[in-house]
């Protein structure tokens, strides 16, 4: 008697789902994310222990480590300029969560640099948020 | 000769082939580009308003920052002293104008330590308020 050999089909992977997941993920990842605007600004965050979680706040100030002042990515000439700007910025916000401006600053920056920046928030009706790390107990 | 009215209808596709492989490299864009690490910090209770109009009474405990050390009224403290001697004062159950810790600061003092100890007052429920020179003194 003959055998017949048996013919295999190829072999196919189930990919069908494939593009449904990843653009599963793709939008997970869109409604997670928040874009790096000060990507490009150098410096270094303090550190504390009594820190705790903030939230993200649509206004970010950032006094790099050559005491130049940024507003939202963009470097700005001077304080009273911060000042101004965070002022019509603020202006229609009445809740007290918008009014949340996130502070950064390197740490090796003096007090006289960064003080002006900090008045501007305060002057301005900003509520200061500052940023740092946490630092573990010794 | 025999004419067929009817057209063949093509079936009409969308081309979906490569939907997956654009879907693929812009979750690789996506994870590339996010940052997982949350902010940390916290929320500071700076009174805005006229510098000279802050109450400055006997009794408002004064934090002086120099490039050095940490003074509490006028004596040199740790940052642990400090924090036990501002949590000793209870202020969660005052009125926010009783809460005020004045925060002296030297020119030069970094932000580092201002950072450390503005963390400080403000874990303790402690409203700062920052002293600062007039222009010209």
């Amino acid at each position: 008697m003959k055998l017949r050999r048996k013919r295999r089909g190829p072999i196919s992977m189930p990919v069908a789902s494939m593009g449904d997941i990843a653009f599963l993920l793709i939008i997970f990842f869109m409604v997670c994310s928040n874009f790096a605007k000060e990507a490009n600004i150098r410096y270094k965050s303090p550190s504390a222990q009594d820190v705790a979680a903030v939230r993200e706040a649509g206004l970010s100030v950032v006094v790099d480590d050559q005491g130049q002042i940024y507003l939202n990515g963009r470097a700005l000439d001077s304080a009273a300029t911060l000042e101004g700007m965070l002022t019509s910025m603020l202006r229609d916000k009445t809740d007290a969560v918008q009014r949340n401006v996130l502070f950064k600053c390197d740490l090796n920056v003096a007090r006289k640099v960064f003080e002006p920046a900090l008045d501007a928030i305060v002057s301005a009706g900003g509520v200061v948020v500052a940023v740092g790390e946490r630092r573990r107990k010794e | 000769m025999p004419f067929s009215l009817r057209k063949r209808q093509r079936e009409s596709r969308v081309p979906i082939d490569s939907f997956s492989d654009i879907a693929f490299l812009l979750i690789i864009f996506f994870i590339l580009t996010t940052s997982i690490r949350r902010l940390t910090g916290f929320n500071t209770e700076l009174p805005a308003g006229d510098k000279s109009a802050t109450p400055t009474t006997e009794k408002t405990p004064t934090v002086g920052l120099q490039v050095d050390r940490v003074l509490f009224n006028d004596s040199p403290v740790s940052l642990e002293e400090l924090k036990t001697q501002l949590l000793a004062r209870k202020f969660a159950s005052r009125p926010p104008g009783d809460r005020v810790v004045l925060l002296d600061a030297g020119a030069e003092v970094v932000y580092q330590v201002y950072f450390e100890v503005m963390s400080i007052i403000t874990a303790a429920d402690g409203v700062v308020g920052i002293l600062s020179e007039e222009e010209g003194k």
